[in-house]
């Protein structure tokens, strides 16, 4: 222990030590790649219409690049429920629930607070102000490309972030506190003005409520088109500032010290953590629970080491949604049941599980 | 090698002034002590001088050059701190918080590599930590983590370093051990060392200058010698210091008595009565 023999270099046998844990992390990474893609088989192949399991990875397989089947031996309805129904509805909750824990991993590193979630800061208050607007409007609104609900929510949710963001800076500083109790306040207003709303909307209300408790009914090809760019560049953006969020957790006086700009590391992962969000609760809803909780599971089983904290979150978050979905259609087929209904259900039970495994602090 | 400087500088939160026309400069290879009563600024001497806050007037310069000039990821190659009192997250292991060290020196599309982890390794090799390296934060005690923190300031690899009562929470054998390794690393590699201290004694052990701080002033700056004597201990502190000369390096020691003259009541008696 003494200082006075001072090793002047690292011997090789003493840093490996580090790599193994590092090492584990990548493998579950790779792992949880291979899970989604098992799963979004899985998920595509179940449904009401019973499909054998061998076709539809024929149908999925013909579709990949370099892929020849000459001789398709399936009737083309089956291809249209395949890849024109259920594979978007599957892909859009892979991306929806990947948007959710990532922008869920990022608000609660950002704060420094484990209770955050993406709907913290005013995101589903505005998403639901606007959709609900939408849903009132005259019917003659609604014929335009997606609709107008999906437009209505995004705006919503961007502008009720906005006016968070600014009623809490404080001259050039953005202190977490003000912001957090700014996104409360506002949330409390807007969602009185929603409930509001829906009290007087008459026979519209049950698609108001269907609306905000999460549904992936309504998924084409379009609807992916439009999220996906959103949650990729988010994600890449999120992804390259995992270190400084690392760093973050410090506090904000030596994550300055460490060389990071802590006020435009929070402009920049406020703007793409609320886009992506924004993106992905305009199309199905505000579904909660995903955002707070698989966060969570993953720094339970995995660490806090945002470098892997964030990748996982995205794949666990991506497979949890799209498994949440496949029971939210199927278990009172033809009825369905709304998603965030089942994200609790399921989830609930297994984060406490996994709470009560790991006695140790997670945060 | 870095030259610290501040000229003139008058330094607050808010309106309230906290100190007023600070000058002083730190050399490369020089250990200055920032000493003073509770309350008198050195935290935020430390603060403005890591750009945490900004003078109200005055000019703060490394090597010349006015620091709100350089962007905060230079500053930190240049310039490591050690906080007062480190709050760090509880689930990181003390492995991972050292390496939060390597962060000014990776861009946004760098990640650590090898290198990065033999120097976080080799830093904790030097403040004896790498049978912490595995356990989370949370478990460590204030020691410890006093202890990673400087770790975590050597894996920086700065020109120069302040360190915030780096001692308080170490016991006598690790604040010499500490205090013997940032010295020799300034001495070793042209280090420049600020330092805020409570402890006169130690102050004066390990400090080339020391800058001595009262009523937002600088109320005397010199050698040991030169500013731990009777009458500013008595000016700055308002107890009777009893300044001596170390026996065996000639420096100036404050010992302390108690504030009524009397002795402690000595325990002798009541000890041999049990024993």
């Amino acid at each position: 222990m003494t200082l006075h023999q001072l090793k002047p270099s690292f011997t090789e046998q003493s840093v490996p030590i580090h790599f193994p844990h590092w090492r584990g992390r990548i493998y579950a990474i790779l792992g949880l790649l291979v899970a989604f893609g098992a799963i979004v088989v899985f998920a595509t192949a179940v449904g009401s219409v019973q499909i054998p399991f061998s076709t539809i990875c024929r149908i999925l397989f013909s579709k990949l690049p370099l892929v020849e089947i000459n001789n398709p031996a399936w009737p083309g309805t089956l291809e249209t429920i395949i890849l024109e129904v259920r594979l978007p509805r599957v892909i859009l909750a892979g991306l929806v629930g990947g948007a959710l824990a990532l922008a869920g991993a990022t608000y609660q590193g950002l704060f420094r607070n484990p209770l955050a979630d993406p709907y913290l800061i005013g995101v589903a208050q505005g998403a639901a102000l606007g959709a609900v607007v939408g849903f009132l409007l005259p019917s003659t609104w609604h014929g335009m490309g997606f609709g107008i609900i999906p437009v209505l929510a995004f705006i919503g949710a961007l502008v009720s972030t906005t006016i968070v963001y600014s009623l809490a800076r404080v001259g050039k500083t953005l202190p977490v506190t003000t912001l957090i109790l700014a996104g409360v306040a506002l949330g409390a207003l807007l969602a009185s003005i929603v409930s509001y709303l829906i009290i007087s909307s008459g026979e519209k209300m049950h698609g108001i409520i269907f609306w905000l408790m999460g549904s992936f009914s309504l998924s084409r090809w379009s609807e992916v088109g439009v999220v996906l760019p959103y949650v990729v560049v988010g994600v890449v953006v999120i992804l390259l500032y995992a270190r400084s969020l690392n760093v973050m957790q410090l506090d904000e006086e030596q994550a300055q010290q460490l060389g990071v700009n802590v006020e435009r590391l929070k402009l920049v992962l406020l703007a793409a953590a609320t886009l992506i969000t924004a993106a992905a609760v305009s199309f199905v809803g505000t579904i909660g629970f995903v955002g707070i909780i698989v966060p969570h599971a993953v720094r339970l089983i995995w660490g806090p080491d945002h470098r892997f904290l964030l990748p996982l979150s995205v794949l666990t978050g991506a497979i949890f949604l799209i498994l949440a979905d496949v029971i939210a259609r199927t278990i009172l087929a033809p009825t369905e049941i709304p998603i965030g209904v089942i994200t609790a259900i399921v989830g609930a039970p297994f984060f406490l599980y996994l709470l009560r495994r790991r006695k140790r602090v997670i945060f | 090698m870095i030259k610290i400087e501040m000229q003139n500088v008058c330094l607050g939160y808010g309106r309230k002034v906290v100190l007023k026309a600070l000058t002083f400069h730190v050399m490369p290879g020089e250990v200055v002590g920032l000493i003073g009563p509770n309350g008198c600024g050195k935290s935020t001497i430390i603060k403005a001088l890591s750009r945490i806050i900004s003078p109200h007037s005055g000019k703060i310069l490394l090597d010349g050059k006015d620091i709100s000039q350089i962007p905060r990821r230079d500053l930190a190659r240049l310039l490591g701190v050690v906080p007062q009192i480190p709050l760090l997250p509880s689930s990181f292991t003390a492995f991972e918080i050292v390496l939060m060290g390597r962060n000014p020196h990776l861009g946004l599309f760098q990640y650590e590599g090898s290198e990065e982890l033999a120097i976080t390794w080799r830093a904790m090799e030097r403040t004896a930590t790498q049978s912490l390296a595995e356990r989370r934060v949370g478990e460590l005690s204030g020691g410890e983590v006093q202890c990673i923190v400087i770790a975590r300031v050597l894996a920086q690899e700065t020109k120069a370093v302040l360190l915030d009562e780096p001692t308080a929470n170490l016991d006598i054998g690790r604040q010499v051990e500490i205090l013997d390794l940032i010295k020799s690393l300034c001495r070793e590699s042209n280090l420049t060392v600020l330092a805020a201290l409570h402890d006169l004694n130690l102050a004066s052990q390990y400090c080339d200058r020391l800058v001595l701080i009262n009523n937002g002033r600088i109320h005397a700056e010199g050698t040991p010698r030169e500013v731990i004597i009777p009458q500013n201990i008595k000016e700055v502190y308002g107890t009777d210091g009893c300044v001596y000369t170390h026996p065996i390096n000639g420096l100036p020691v404050v010992l302390l008595k108690s504030g009524n003259g009397q002795p402690a009541q000595t325990r002798d008696g009541v000890e041999r009565g049990i024993v």
